[in-house]
């Protein structure tokens, strides 16, 4: 749209020299972008055609992508993935969607309590968080397993330290901690709607399900949509939780993308497959966005319809 | 019934159901902060409270580490990328919205894509990068890569508040014979405040909390920020979790008591509309 303007409507009359030096507006941030966005985007691109370590690399052509894609650990992190977003996401939504139409329609002196005290695990550093969260499922001494016994479910270890569990013990910690983000969302989705538009659903008797379901949903789909995408990109950036609980084990069992390009990069020291990996979650995550936009429209994160 | 008691009860329930919640959700916290307060013959007590209280840990813990000089290093890192952050997205999305530059709307799509970069694919990169700048265990380490990944975010939404903005304000300063500069300085900077505020906590926020290029990029123990210190207290203290909690609780506290402070400005600049696209 800024194309159009700037085209209908030339801008003042002015020295080709100021014209230029009104550039300077620009040049910071696009100065960060090049040399800590793009110039490490292409470096990686170009090291994922190579291997070796960076002493002595040899040309590989697609090898490491070869080698990337057979590992059996990249499968099980795609997996862990899939479960990651598909899980977190609209679990979040629900809860947080739920929170914030009761707290926004029906209470008011306690609104911004509830407001602030649901978000709480968002600013409470993660890397707390997750230490936490280990002492909570630990067998013998942990709440988790004191607690659970209470209603007849016996845990013998923890819930981390099992493969077939320790993925969904970390989505849960991930969904408790953001939650609050997609309930303030929507908080600021159901205050931009026009209060008459819900006054005119009652009046023609729409209530509770009706309501929400045919009125309410459909006019928050903007902030839905920003969380959709939030989501899908916080799924792909995933570490602190998981290098901190389970380090990605037991044997690769909650291995995500974060940890998996953490141990080929700086474990192992791999740099080549460091950078296949790299490159793989640029595509993905550059993928799910235009799929996304394709489908769903263009703007990026609106939370009011039509702005 | 009358409709008021009926209106009423349905307050009170709704008002009992989101305290239950509450409470549930708040279980992490305060068990953190519970394990945190006990003996240490109490702290492998499988309950989420103890009875008696003792302030104990927290004494030793911050007798004991230099947790000043890792909430300095973290404030350091904080503030200049915040400070970046706000002067370079509000400088550009002045360019895009109101001077309105010829390619700047290219420049912005360029730049929109690092929104949905994840930072996971660029550790390695920026790793090396700051290694070839001798950047690694220093501030600027830290600051640069924040700021580039944190302007994208910054410049969509003041670029929005600006272009909302009555142009006719703008159209006025220039008839009044302001410099591009004094335009965005007294004119922009102004309309846009509520943006700024949310730009700058919302900034905050997430640099304070950052994990993974810390981890990568502070490597010497006096250079560390807050979010990276918690993993060396856990085996220093495994045997101790009475001590861990308490660090743990202190490490986590300065940003909660912050949001608490700042959280109505954060809201309100949301719900002016902050996040639109």
């Amino acid at each position: 749209m800024s194309v159009s303007r700037a085209a209908s409507e030339p801008a003042p009359p002015r020295s080709r020299l100021r014209a230029e030096r009104l550039y300077l507006f620009a040049l910071p941030a696009v100065l960060l972008f090049v040399v800590f966005i793009a110039y490490p985007i292409l470096w990686v691109a170009g090291q994922s055609l190579y291997t070796g370590n960076r002493a002595s690399e040899t040309w590989a052509g697609l090898a490491n992508y070869r080698a990337v894609l057979v590992d059996p650990t990249f499968w099980i992190v795609v997996r862990n993935m899939v479960l990651w977003g598909a899980i977190t996401i609209p679990v979040q939504m629900l809860i947080g969607g739920l929170l914030a139409w009761f707290i926004e329609r029906h209470t008011h002196g306690l609104r911004g309590f509830f407001r602030t005290a649901f978000f709480l695990p968002v600013v409470t550093s993660v890397s707390v968080i997750s230490l936490v969260w280990v002492q909570i499922y630990a067998p013998y001494y942990g709440i988790a397993q004191a607690y659970l016994a209470r209603i007849g479910i016996t845990m013998v270890s923890s819930p981390i330290a099992e493969p077939s569990q320790a993925i969904y013990a970390l989505i849960l910690v991930n969904v408790w901690q953001w939650t609050g983000f997609s309930m303030l969302m929507y908080i600021a989705g159901l205050a931009n709607l026009p209060g008459e538009v819900l006054d005119a659903a009652r009046v023609d008797g729409a209530s509770g399900w009706r309501l929400a379901t045919g009125v309410v949903v459909p006019m928050l789909a903007p902030a839905t949509r920003s969380l959709l995408l939030l989501g899908i990109i916080g799924t792909l950036q995933t570490f602190p939780i998981v290098h901190l609980m389970t380090g990605g084990g037991p044997n690769h069992a909650s291995e995500v993308f974060g940890t998996h390009i953490f141990r080929q990069s700086f474990v192992l020291g791999d740099t080549g497959q460091g950078a296949t990996l790299s490159v793989i979650v640029l595509l993905l995550a550059l993928a799910l966005s235009l799929v996304q936009i394709a489908v769903l429209g263009a703007r990026l994160a609106p939370a009011k319809g039509g702005a | 019934m009358t409709p008021a008691t009926r209106a009423r009860l349905r307050s009170l329930t709704v008002h009992a159901v989101l305290f239950l919640v509450l409470a549930l959700w708040m279980v992490p916290q305060i068990y953190m902060l519970s394990v945190g307060l006990r003996t240490p013959a109490q702290a492998f007590d499988p309950a989420l409270f103890t009875w008696p209280v003792t302030f104990d840990n927290f004494v030793m813990v911050i007798r004991d580490n230099p947790l000043g000089r890792i909430f300095l290093n973290t404030l350091v890192v904080t503030l200049a990328t915040v400070a970046i952050v706000v002067a370079a997205s509000s400088l550009f999305a002045f360019a895009a919205a109101v001077l309105r530059l010829r390619g700047v709307t290219v420049l912005y799509a360029t730049l929109l894509t690092t929104l949905m970069v994840p930072l996971a694919s660029l550790v390695l990169p920026l790793a090396i990068l700051l290694r070839t700048f001798g950047w690694v265990n220093t501030y600027w380490g830290l600051i640069f890569p924040y700021a580039a990944l944190g302007v994208p975010f910054g410049i969509v939404i003041l670029k929005a508040f600006m272009e909302d903005a009555p142009s006719e304000l703008f159209e006025a300063a220039r008839v009044d014979g302001c410099t591009a500069w004094q335009t965005y300085w007294h004119v922009a900077l102004p309309l846009v405040r509520p943006a700024l505020v949310f730009v700058a906590i919302w900034q905050f926020i997430v640099t304070w909390n950052e994990f993974f290029l810390a981890l990568i990029v502070m490597t010497e123990a006096e250079m560390k920020t807050l979010t990276i210190v918690p993993m060396q207290y856990s085996g220093l203290y495994m045997s101790n979790p009475g001590a861990l909690f308490a660090v743990l609780t202190l490490i986590a506290l300065p940003l909660v008591l912050l949001y608490i402070i700042v959280q109505r400005a954060f809201v309100g600049g949301l719900l002016a509309g902050a996040v639109k696209g």
